[in-house]
């Protein structure tokens, strides 16, 4: 037993967190979209091109943090390129997203081995990782400031993104628009809000967060890129967002559960003789696990809503039939 | 009548037909972009994924072989969306076919052609079984079968890994694989050299008996109402549930098919790596091919062809990375599904036409 409960560790609090970020900030872009209305399947295509082109930026730009700016933008291009193809041409979003998987997944390994080689995964050792960030004061409140601080800018950019998402959703009016328009789409647009270039802005956004969280993985967590290194974790990301209710900080709960069940199975790998396939199943099977509770959620809220209405059908057939009597 | 028949026709064939072309253009721009002499590249594309190089000795044979589990796989996604089920479980499907097959081919004994047989079968079981999971989840608790297709996915493939280097692995080399089956349970090839052989056949049946399947049966046409309109359906009195599950049930047996195929006919055991995904490869050629079985055996064709020119021509031939097949058949998949970029071009192209035919008849120019 002792061995098994070796696993709980501050690292691994940390590494917990360090895994749940890519997922968050993916998963946050899932939730503007889905509020927006517009099904954003794309995510995990947008992570892997994230996370190619922030490596090879920051390769050829010589600095990281550029290599992430390079990424946000290579993601909000692949977002516009989808919005555009949506509505212009009124593309199937699910075909389209896996079109994109596809088109990303072998064309950022094939773009890295015209450039840099026949190689399987490359890496240059001139690539600086982001650096991870002590911050002051907090950083010596004993244990709290041990999982609070020493993350890199990534990080934290993807807490202050679920913070001004909540902010903007539901104290903004932009937020509110947005909602509307993911309500009801031609309502909104007869009370004048533009849902076209509120659903072009959201898929945007969102690419540009799901690129972000693919340079995560690249140059924040690791550094180096392989074949789909994103490696099903957009996909992830879109059961986090339906978890999460896409409500910010559902998200951000969500995320960070999905973040531990990777942490936890690559922390087993390392503490326990458990076949390491077997072990690897754990996030899959918990995101698997996760989509159960969100049906059997909704098959709940189905059911108590019906009882509701049954009720008031009751109460109002009990007051027709007692006006009837007097 | 005919008109609209040929109208038809034309219809379903112009869009994927532009649309690889479309890909092959790009694919123009992407060896540009690399210095590499452009119609070369061509030329070695299909020399080498469908040529011959002399008589007897036919890449086009390997590019039949390698279509084989596309065909089944293709099929698997055309009835999983033909009742509006967005399955993309076909690769778990069929890995888990394949470790079924693979285990049965070495574990039992049996003559000749029952013990394929028998494989056969118990690799259909095992794939309805795991298409069975998704089905069954969407129907009852709305789960998104894209989203749990997925997941089954990633599970199967590390589940394949995980039998290949311990329960099921044969000796200590560098890449673990299991046992080799028994000679019982192999399929016959029709030349020598060349794995290219009853599995074909199977396929080809299969593509008959899916068509029969959803354009003259019962639960088929019953499917494919549902799959178009749920409402439409349940005003007829057919339960789309049940219809979906069916269809998931199907799908998955033909998936686990392909597994079986690839196990007894090409690979003989299964081995690290042996997901490369075929599973992926059947959807897209669903898609390409107006997710018809006939268009999935074409296009399977098609996209094999491809992608054997891609890695033995361009990748060996010409040093331009084997993942430029993969990028164009992508690129493909994302043409079809933008077919309005074509739609002007089109109805002009219907337009001269029918006033050609129109000349014809009459006699006269309109």
């Amino acid at each position: 037993m002792e061995g098994f409960f070796s696993v709980f560790t501050v690292e691994l609090l940390n590494s917990g967190i360090r895994l749940a970020t890519p997922i968050l900030l993916a998963a946050l872009g899932g939730a503007i979209c889905n509020q927006a209305g517009v099904l954003n399947l794309a995510l995990e295509s947008k992570m892997l091109l994230g996370a190619f082109v922030g490596i090879v930026a920051a390769f050829y730009l010589g600095n990281s943090y550029g290599g992430l700016l390079v990424a946000m933008i290579a993601g909000g291009l692949l977002g516009l390129l989808f919005a555009f193809l949506y509505h212009k041409y009124r593309v199937d979003l699910v075909i389209l997203a896996i079109a994109f998987n596809l088109i990303i997944v072998e064309l950022t390994v094939f773009v890295m081995r015209a450039m840099f080689g026949n190689v399987g995964s490359w890496s240059d050792p001139s690539i600086v990782r982001i650096p991870d960030i002590q911050i002051p004061l907090i950083k010596d409140i004993p244990f709290i400031g041990q999982i609070l601080s020493g993350y890199n800018i990534i990080v934290y950019f993807s807490w202050l993104a679920t913070i001004v998402m909540f902010v903007v959703f539901y104290k903004m009016r932009a937020g509110r628009h947005l909602r509307a328009v993911g309500e009801n789409k031609s309502a909104a647009e007869t009370v004048g809000i533009n849902a076209i270039l509120l659903q072009t802005l959201a898929l945007v956004i969102s690419g540009a967060l799901a690129g972000l969280g693919g340079a995560f993985l690249s140059i924040g967590h690791l550094k180096l890129f392989t074949r789909n290194m994103s490696n099903g974790r957009g996909w992830i990301a879109i059961a986090a967002a339906m978890f999460g209710v896409n409500h910010p900080i559902g998200v951000f709960l969500a995320s960070l559960f999905f973040g531990y069940a990777d942490a936890f199975s690559v922390r087993i790998q390392n503490v326990t003789d458990l076949p390491p396939n077997l072990v690897k199943l754990l996030p899959n099977v918990a995101t698997l696990l996760v989509l159960i509770i969100i049906g059997l959620r909704s098959m709940i809220a189905l059911g108590m809503a019906r009882r509701r209405f049954r009720a008031q059908l009751r109460a109002e057939e009990a007051a027709i039939a007692a006006e009837k009597a007097l | 009548m005919k008109d609209q028949r040929l109208r038809k026709l034309l219809d379903a064939i112009l869009v994927p037909l532009l649309a690889v072309l479309s890909g092959l253009v790009v694919m123009g721009i992407l060896i540009l972009f690399l210095k590499k002499p452009l119609f070369e590249s061509y030329a070695t594309l299909f020399s080498n994924g469908f040529g011959c190089r002399e008589y007897g000795n036919c890449i086009f044979i390997t590019a039949l072989e390698r279509a084989t589990p596309i065909i089944l796989t293709g099929l698997s996604a055309v009835v999983a969306f033909r009742s509006g089920m967005f399955s993309i479980g076909q690769e778990g499907q069929y890995l888990l076919g394949a470790a079924a097959a693979a285990w049965l081919g070495y574990a039992i004994h049996l003559p000749p052609i029952l013990h394929a047989l028998v494989i056969m079968i118990a690799a259909m079981l095992v794939g309805a079984g795991y298409g069975w999971i998704p089905g069954i989840l969407k129907v009852k608790l709305g789960v998104n079968e894209l989203l749990a297709t997925i997941m089954l996915n990633s599970i199967a493939a590390l589940i394949i890994e995980y039998l290949v280097q311990f329960p099921m692995r044969a000796d200590t080399s560098a890449v673990a694989h299991s046992p080799v089956i028994d000679e019982s349970a192999q399929l016959m090839a029709f030349l020598p050299g060349s794995k290219w052989g009853v599995g074909f056949v199977i396929a080809v049946i299969a593509v008959i008996v899916v068509y029969y399947y959803l354009w003259h049966t019962k639960p088929g046409y019953e499917q494919r109402m549902a799959g178009q309109s749920r409402k439409f359906a349940l005003f007829g009195g057919i339960s789309s549930d049940n219809s979906a599950v069916r269809a998931m049930l199907i799908s998955g047996a033909l998936a686990g098919l392909a597994g079986a195929i690839e196990v007894t006919g090409v690979h003989r055991r299964i081995m690290t790596g042996f997901s490369v995904g075929l599973g992926f490869d059947g959807l897209t050629s669903a898609i390409l091919g107006q997710i018809h079985p006939i268009g999935v055996f074409i296009v399977a064709i098609l996209f094999s062809g491809l992608k054997l020119g891609a890695q033995i021509g361009l990748q060996l031939q010409l040093g331009i990375p084997r993942e430029l097949g993969g990028t164009i058949i992508g690129f493909i998949v994302l043409f079809v599904a933008a077919g309005k970029l074509y739609e002007q071009g089109i109805l002009r192209a219907r337009d001269w036409f029918t006033r050609r035919r129109g000349t014809n008849l009459k006699g006269e120019s309109p």
